[in-house]
Parts: structure tokens; C-alpha cells; sequence
């Protein structure tokens, strides 16, 4: 009679994370972004002419930088407001009224949220290359197919980046609210950012109870001050070895695993009145 | 065959409101059973424990004391969840997604096949009347038109048990006319239908029974032919209303003798 027998694991999570993909890149303050992005991009090239013969570093790095902060603002506004929006409008009832896990919500939203940042980065790298392209027409050096093979490069740590942050976002949207999320995922990702100088602030304060705490912060964060210096480094073409990229590879994608597991238990267990 | 597809015992509810700190019981012992194939009406004043029984059946809340049982399975387990369809109270949907793009999400939550759900779709489109609108963004929607999806989406399963909490509520009269047919029909095809409404004389047309509910508590439950056809009363509205009259007056001697609880008296 029902129509309903076949196992919908998949299908769920297909389902939720397109929904979410459709919902947030057809809000229409993503693009607003971008093109705060383009211009910070076209200010970079008026600043680099100022400067001749560094233009295209410098465009590339203040266009990354771009990149990944536009990047970052998308993931935790978006990712703070993933579950509270659908508390907020009870469109959570209608999900999980019907056969659906709150693991397969969970990683639904996180999927849809993470195609979407990629989507956006995907083509804010694609302008970032074509002026690249452009301006560095004219000036001998790196061939463009060199230019954009460090661009993707740089961009995928990046996209590295903004996984986790997506996920940090994700975990926090599952139980507090948007501010509080975003106050709460901000301060984790700036804290990844201090990386070693968590050590040497310990050191400096003198207080062995504060040193072990910023330790401990130090060791229970991805290291993206360490992440930052590696794409120094590609922008003046030393590729990392494989060895540290696996490393940080693994370690973020197990961290954002160990997120999404945790936001998976917590929505659970949520009780809907 | 009468099995028994809704089966309370005991199902009570309470909640702490967080400024005092104090226990408020929003329902009280309900006992229920509900048969395949039959309709059941639950009516009640605004407040008295609809919604949250019908949240409690779903999974949607937890039970503080006893349990329900759906379709065999306990509330939330997601082999009945697969079989039943659920009208949200004041439905709200995604905005950015157009009626047939929100249907076709809601078949693929249950795994159904895209072809099946987009004919299942396009049926359900027709049948709550929303053909017009299918194509446009629901925050376009007006709140009867919401309703319609709402109930169009509780179907795309073809369930055999639907919970609707205010099915006719912000229908215009041919809304409510087509909800009274859905009704109809689901029924005819042997569908259980559990629903809340304040429409009596809706009610009265569609439902076998109907169980009154006053502050948290079912007072009494009735057969509808008992009632108006070769009952005492004139109609449902008349029976309603002597129900909750004495109810209330039940309510205000147990608080005289101090029997009853601070909050119900509120
Ligand atoms: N989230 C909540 N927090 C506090 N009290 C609540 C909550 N939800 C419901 N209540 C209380 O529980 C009682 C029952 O509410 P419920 O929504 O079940 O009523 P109802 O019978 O559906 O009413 P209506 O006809 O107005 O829809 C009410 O007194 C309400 O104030
Ligand atoms: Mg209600």
C-alpha cells in the first residue's frame, strides 16, 4: 500500500543537502559579497600597478585573501543559521516526521552548505585567474597555465579551510543561536589562526596555568597558521611536500568528521515543542 | 479488521518554563485508541492539548510519563513514520522553493522513485486545487495556499494513517468544501485519519468519533452518531459546549477544594 519501502539513507541526504544548496545560493546577499570580493580584487590590481613588477603577487594575494574571507563570512553566516532557521520556520517538523535520521539531516545540510562555498570559491577563482590573465599579459615570468595551476593550488587550502569552518558552524547551529554561533565559531577559527604564537603568548605570560590552557588550545585546533604558511610558501612556488599536505589533509577531514558526529547526537536527541 | 493503529497509554506531557523554574502539565493521562480505517475528530478550546498530543504520537516531543504506539511501532520509529503523513498547525515551508519543488523534496525524504513522485506531484496538485500556483515561489503563497501544499505534501506518501493538526484552518468555503472531499476520500480508501479542528460542523460531517479535550485532559470520547443523529443533542456544537461547561465547572469545584493543581486554574 505505502510506496515508501525502499531504503532512503541516500536519497535523504541527497535531498536535504540540494535544498540547502538551492537555498543558499538563491538568497540573494551571497552575491553582494562576491562583488565586494571583485572590487577588493580590482583594488588589488590599482595598488599593484603602483608597485611594478610585483603586480601579479600581489594581486594574487590580496585576491585570495579575498577569496577566503568571503569564502569564511558565507560558511559562518550561512552555517549559524542552517538548523535555527529551520527551528525558527518548523520546517524541521515536516523532516523529521518523516523517516529521515538526524545524521542524515546533519550531513545533508553540511554537504549542501560545503557545494555551495565551493561554488562560490570555484568562481571567484575563475575572476581572480581571467584578470590574473589579463594584467599579467604583458610581463615575462610564469606562463598563465603555471599562474592558474597555483591559483587552484592555493584555493583548494583554502577550500580546506572552509570545510572546517563549515562544519564548526554546522556543529554550533545544531544547539545555540545564530549570534552565539557566530561568536563561538569566529573566535575557534581566529584561535587555529594564532597557531604557535598560543605557545609563545604561554610562555610570555608566566603563568604556567594560562600556558597550559593556550597549549591545550594549541594542540586541539587545526594549525592554520601552519596551513597560511604553506601558501606563502606556493606563492613563491614551493610546493609542499606530500607528506605535511596529507597530514593536514587527514587532520582536518577527521576534525570535521568528529563535528558533524557530534551534531548528528545533539540534534538526536532534540525535542521539538 | 480492526487493529489498532494509535494506541496511547498514560501519555503525559510536562514542560518547565524556564523563567520560575516550575513544572506546568500541558497534558494529563491521555488514553486513546484509534482503529484502522477510522476518523477520528479531537476538538477542545485553544490550549488544551491538541497539538502537543498529536506531537507527542509523532515523536516530535518526548512523553514525561507513559507512551504511544503508532501503527505497532513506538512514537518516532521510523518504520511508521514511512506510512503516515503529518499536517503541521499553520503550515511554513521553504520560501525559496516552488510548491512542486517542495512536494518533490518531501517524496524524496521518503525515497520515493523521481518518476513516481513528480505523477504523485502533479495528482496532488490537482486535488488540493493549487494548479496555478504549483510553478511559483512559496513566499508568493498565501496562508490558505500554504494550507493546501501543507496537506498535498502529508499525501505524497500515499500514507495509511494521517495526522492533521487544523486541516481547514485559513481555507476559503470551496478550501474547506475540498478539504471535506480529501477527507471523503482518504477515508473511502480505508485511510485512519486522526485531526484537530475547531470547524464542528466539519467535523461532524467526516469523523466516526470525536474525543473533547479541556486544559491537558481528554474528557470524554464519542461516537458521532451517538451525538447529534440518534442522540440528546441538536448538534456537535451543542454537545461541545455542555461538555466544556461541565468540565469547567468539574475544574472550578476540584480548585475549590483544593484538589486540583495551581496552573489549571490560571
Ligand atoms: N513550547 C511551549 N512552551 C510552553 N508552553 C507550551 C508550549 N507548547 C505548548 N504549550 C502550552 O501547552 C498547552 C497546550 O498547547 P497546544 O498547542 O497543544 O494547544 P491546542 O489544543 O493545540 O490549542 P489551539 O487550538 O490553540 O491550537 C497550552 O497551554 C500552551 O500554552
Ligand atoms: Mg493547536
Amino acid at each position: 500500500m505505502s510506496e515508501s519501502g525502499r531504503n532512503n539513507s541516500v536519497e535523504a541526504v541527497i535531498a536535504i543537502a540540494l535544498n540547502t544548496f538551492r537555498e543558499t545560493v538563491r538568497d540573494r546577499i551571497i552575491y553582494a559579497l562576491i562583488l565586494f570580493a571583485a572590487i577588493v580584487t580590482v583594488l588589488g590590481i590599482i595598488l599593484g600597478s603602483l608597485s611594478v613588477g610585483q603586480d601579479i603577487r600581489i594581486l594574487k594575494d590580496i585576491g585570495l585573501a579575498a577569496i577566503s574571507l568571503i569564502g569564511g563570512i558565507i560558511a559562518v553566516f550561512a552555517g549559524t543559521n542552517l538548523v535555527y532557521k529551520e527551528l525558527e520556520r518548523r520546517t524541521i517538523y515536516i523532516i523529521f516526521t518523516k523517516p529521515v535520521s538526524g545524521w542524515q539531516f546533519v550531513l545533508g545540510k553540511y554537504i549542501g552548505l560545503c557545494l555551495c562555498v565551493l561554488v562560490m570559491v570555484a568562481a571567484m577563482g575563475a575572476f581572480l585567474s581571467i584578470i590574473v590573465a589579463a594584467v599579467g599579459s604583458g610581463f615575462a615570468g610564469a606562463s598563465f597555465f603555471d599562474q592558474l595551476r597555483e591559483i587552484t593550488q592555493e584555493l583548494s587550502l583554502i577550500y580546506l579551510e572552509l570545510l572546517f569552518v563549515t562544519a564548526l558552524a554546522t556543529f554550533f547551529s545544531t544547539f545555540s543561536t545564530p549570534v552565539m554561533s557566530v561568536l563561538f565559531t569566529l573566535a575557534i577559527w581566529l584561535a587555529g589562526h594564532l597557531g604557535e604564537s598560543l605557545l609563545e603568548l604561554g610562555k610570555l605570560s608566566q603563568n604556567p596555568f594560562l600556558a597550559q590552557c593556550l597549549s591545550l588550545v594549541f594542540y586541539s585546533l587545526p594549525d592554520f597558521a601552519g596551513l597560511t604558511r604553506i601558501r606563502g610558501h606556493l606563492l613563491y612556488g614551493t610546493v609542499p611536500g606530500t607528506e605535511v599536505l596529507t597530514y593536514l589533509i587527514t587532520y582536518v577531514l577527521a576534525y570535521v568528521l568528529m563535528l558533524l558526529v557530534l551534531a548528528a547526537i545533539v540534534t538526536e536527541r532534540k525535542e521539538f515543542t | 479488521m480492526s487493529d489498532v493503529v494509535i494506541q496511547t497509554t498514560n501519555l503525559s506531557k510536562e514542560l518547565t518554563s524556564s523563567l520560575l523554574r516550575r513544572k506546568v502539565r500541558i497534558l494529563s493521562g491521555l488514553d486513546l485508541s484509534v482503529t484502522r480505517g477510522e476518523t477520528f475528530g479531537l476538538i477542545g478550546p485553544n490550549g488544551a492539548g491538541k497539538t502537543t498530543s498529536i506531537k507527542l504520537m509523532l515523536g516530535l516531543m518526548r512523553p514525561t510519563e507513559g507512551k504511544a504506539q503508532i501503527l505497532g511501532m513506538p512514537a518516532g520509529d521510523k518504520r511508521a513514520l514511512a506510512k503516515l503523513g503529518y499536517l503541521p498547525e499553520n503550515p511554513y515551508f521553504y520560501s525559496h522553493l516552488t510548491g512542486r519543488e517542495f512536494l518533490d523534496f518531501a517524496g524524496q525524504l521518503f525515497g520515493i522513485e523521481s518518476k513516481q513522485r513528480r505523477e504523485r506531484a502533479g495528482e496532488l496538485i490537482k486535488t488540493v486545487g493549487l494548479s496555478e500556483a504549483a510553478d511559483m515561489q512559496m513566499r508568493k503563497y498565501s496562508k490558505g495556499m500554504l494550507q493546501r501544499l501543507g496537506i498535498a505534501q502529508s499525501l505524497i506518501n500515499n500514507p495509511e494513517l494521517v495526522f492533521w493538526d487544523e486541516p481547514m484552518s485559513g481555507l476559503d468555503p470551496i478550501g474547506r468544501r475540498d478539504v471535506r472531499q480529501i477527507l471523503l476520500s482518504l477515508k473511502e480508501k480505508g485511510t485512519t485519519i486522526f485531526f484537530n479542528s475547531h470547524l464542528l460542523p466539519d467535523v461532524n460531517e467526516v469523523c466516526d468519533r470525536v474525543g473533547v479535550m479541556f486544559k491537558g485532559r481528554m474528557v470524554v470520547q464519542e461516537k458521532v452518531k451517538n451525538i447529534s443523529g440518534e442522540g440528546n443533542y441538536k448538534d456537535l456544537e451543542d454537545f461541545f459546549l455542555e461538555v466544556i461547561a461541565k468540565a469547567e465547572a468539574d475544574n472550578g469545584a476540584a480548585a475549590a477544594t483544593g484538589t486540583q493543581s495551581k496552573e489549571a486554574v490560571s
